[in-house]
């Protein structure tokens, strides 16, 4: 009992002293204080993916325009709104929210602290501009196009697959088209097969691995020998299923050689968000004080070749780099409308 | 607490009151959140973390702001709910392992009855109307759903856990495709598998402008304090514990084991119904996939932690409440990630499972009477 007795007392002791030592943080409410917050979607800051791309986007801030910086993870999405807050309430200058599921809560927050300057990546502001308020999204159709002309100068039976999520999510379905308008700018005869998981509800389109390599495998029994996989789970199911049956294989967002360990010796590529360069340059905009509202259109672009870098002769790297320019200048159109008709 | 009370001969002083405390049902949970919370910070240090700032930042998060108890609050809502659900079926010696189930089918007809009621009778309903069927039919929807694997218990002596957990997967898939497909906001621009928001006849007010606190938090207080006069006031509350206890002495008493089986279970089943109805009355406005997941599984370990009494399940409510709001803060000062908490809490759940750990650790004789939880095949 003594002991009992002891620890009690220490306890109560520590509890006394303890908020003296409290944590101390610099003070965003400063004019000269520029800080920099970042909300992710449910999951790490380290997921190689969207998160973490964003996240780089903020540190190149801490680094060029010495920016505070500080991330929040979230955990349960009922918390996306209490996060958001978080920072806004600390006086953060700019909020950096990830992910086209935190588009609710950004929009419904920037009215309520009208000095922050909200980035919503893949937000599309289809509703209407809020004067502090950007959505970071991308030309997917580019990213697609890129790929699928990668995939039909590298295709030797002429057949190339694509697996996506539903075709009801916009973005996913302008990668899907944007790569049968690469293919066919490429090699009109080459047959591209385009799957979309519309069969099935929004809870499992994009968490269906089984499915997506089983559908690749299908496609490739049916003579396809590049496969590009694009939708969360579903499409990395595909790409991995493509590489394990040994055809080409394509990632989708970033540049998943990193993320895809048991894909990456058949990855050919990955049709890429350009996401770090896109959130630096809207943080850059927002302290020189001119942030744009409304879409802001970040770059697509494609991953480097990697393991297959020798496969890829170098008229096809020359053409890619071609198009490539194209698409950014805009001499080249994928001729892909922004939503599915 | 009864069993201090009875014992008279305990030292004067404060070495009597610690006696005392020892002997009450609530130090075995309270050593087990500091044991846990200790080595929660010695983990923390090994990670690189300073233990005592996060556990500020915890705090502040928590309780530090008005703000921040709202927060806590609306947590704590459909926690002490779903929390008292499965203590009311352990009392009955039942293991309720479908209160998710049971909420997200609540939660959906809560939902139905907010969106749809108005248009399909074509007129606008008031408020009180609207409310108490929109909270009443999904309350129902939940006792119904818990009570079918009461009477496959009672009648067939198919076990509670495995019919519940089953169960849950019936009414979590069940769930899924409604509001994939019957149910899903019709809105265009929508791309989310949810119901339309419900009308404003059907929701409960917030206790204060500006806070996210809905009256939900209240009517659950409330509620905790019903079942603690029905179970330990009432003829059916005490059929219920003495089923729970002994079902065979129960029988020779002349209570009707059975049906007082399948009435545990829809007496749960409308309490874990309950939490869906007010998350969604009181907080989302609508019903929409993925916002629940877990309050049922959490609300075991809400259960055990407090004990299985209402007094209790409210307390551990708001301990969870109160770490997985608090975490927020705490990761946002020091950058600890939040899984600590998930650690934290386990280690807590371990302490008061296994609590033969700390009363070995805190030298607390064993004078408390056990817990009967759930009884076996057949019991």
């Amino acid at each position: 009992m003594k002991k009992l007795y002891l620890v009690l007392t220490v306890l109560v002791l520590a509890a006394l002293v303890l908020p003296a030592c409290g944590p101390t943080t610099p003070d965003c409410t400063k004019e000269e204080v520029f800080c920099v917050g970042l909300v992710t979607d449910v999951g790490k800051i380290d997921d190689k993916s969207f998160n973490q791309s964003a996240w780089e986007g903020v540190k190149q801030a801490e680094s060029e325009l010495g920016a505070i910086v500080q991330y929040i993870e979230t955990t349960d999405a009922k918390d996306y709104a209490k996060n958001i807050a978080t920072f806004a309430d600390e006086g953060y200058d700019v909020i950096v929210t990830v992910g086209f599921n935190l588009g609710v809560d950004t929009r419904a927050a920037a009215p309520t602290y009208p000095n922050v300057k909200f980035i919503g990546i893949d937000q599309d502001q289809f509703e209407g501009t809020i004067d502090n308020v950007s959505g970071l999204v991308f030309p997917e159709d580019q990213a697609g196009f890129l790929v699928g002309a990668l995939a039909a100068m590298m295709t030797e039976t002429g057949k190339v697959g694509g697996v996506f999520g539903t075709d009801a999510v916009p973005p996913v379905w302008r990668f899907g088209e944007g790569y049968r308008a690469g293919a066919a700018y490429i090699d009109p005869a080459v047959e591209v097969f385009v799957v979309y998981h519309s069969d099935v509800g929004f809870d499992k389109t994009f968490t269906d691995p089984e499915w997506g390599a089983a559908t690749a495998k299908s496609m490739i029994d049916q003579g396809a020998d590049v496969i590009f996989g694009g939708g969360g789970k579903t499409g990395n199911g595909a790409v991995e299923g493509a590489a394990q049956a040994g055809a080409y294989a394509i990632g989708v967002d970033s540049d998943q050689y990193y993320t895809l360990p048991n894909a990456a010796p058949r990855l050919l590529s990955s049709a890429m968000k350009l996401i770090t360069p896109g959130v630096f340059d809207l943080i850059k905009l927002a302290k020189d004080g001119s942030f744009p509202a409304g879409n802001f259109y970040g770059d697509a672009g494609y991953a480097p070749y990697h393991d297959l870098d020798s496969m890829v002769p170098a008229e096809v790297k020359a053409k890619m780099e071609e198009i490539a320019a194209a698409l950014l200048d805009g001499s080249l159109k994928t001729n892909v409308p922004p939503v599915k008709p | 607490m009864p069993e201090t009370e009875k014992n008279n001969s305990h030292p004067r002083g404060f070495a009597g009151l610690l006696k005392a405390a020892a002997d009450a049902p609530l130090i075995i949970p309270i050593l087990a959140i500091l044991t846990a919370m200790i080595i929660g910070g010695v983990i923390i240090a090994l990670v690189g973390g300073n233990p005592f700032a996060a556990y500020i930042g915890l705090f502040q998060g928590s309780f530090g702001s008005l703000k921040a108890i709202s927060e806590t609050a609306v947590w704590a809502t459909p926690y002490i709910l779903a929390g008292l659900a499965v203590s009311l079926a352990f009392k009955g010696g039942l293991f309720n392992i479908g209160a998710e189930g049971q909420l997200a089918l609540g939660a959906v007809m809560a939902a139905w009855i907010g969106y749809a009621l108005p248009d399909m009778l074509g007129v606008s309903l008031p408020k009180v109307v609207h409310l108490t069927l929109s909270v009443g039919l999904g309350m129902l929807t939940g006792a119904l759903w818990a009570a079918i694997p009461g009477w496959l218990k009672a009648y067939t002596g198919g076990h509670e856990v495995i019919n519940t957990i089953m169960m849950n997967y019936i009414a979590l898939n069940l769930t899924s495709f409604l509001l994939n497909g019957p149910m899903k906001d019709p809105n265009p621009l929508n791309v989310s598998a949810r119901t339309p928001e419900i009308a404003p006849s059907a929701r409960l007010s917030p206790l204060f402008e500006g806070l996210r606190v809905h009256w939900g938090f209240i009517i659950a207080l409330l509620i905790a304090v019903l079942v603690w006069w029905l179970l330990w006031k009432t003829t059916l509350g005490f059929e219920i514990r003495t089923v729970g206890a002994n079902p065979d002495g129960a029988k020779y008493a002349g209570i009707n084991v059975k049906r007082t089986i399948v009435l545990t279970m829809a007496l749960s089943g409308l309490l874990a119904g309950m939490a869906g109805t007010i998350e969604v009355t009181g907080l989302n406005y609508r019903h929409e996939l993925g916002f629940s997941i877990g309050y049922g599984f959490d609300a075991i370990a809400i259960a055990l932690l407090g004990k299985t009494h209402p007094a209790g399940v409210v307390l551990a409510s708001i301990l969870f409440a109160a770490m997985r709001n608090g975490g927020t803060r705490m990761q946002f000062l020091t950058q600890i990630p939040v899984d600590i908490i998930s650690v934290i809490q386990a280690l807590i759940l371990l302490f008061v499972a296994a609590d033969a750990i700390i009363r070995y650790v805190y030298r607390i004789r064993g004078s408390e009477e056990k817990l009967v939880l759930t009884r076996g095949w057949g019991g």
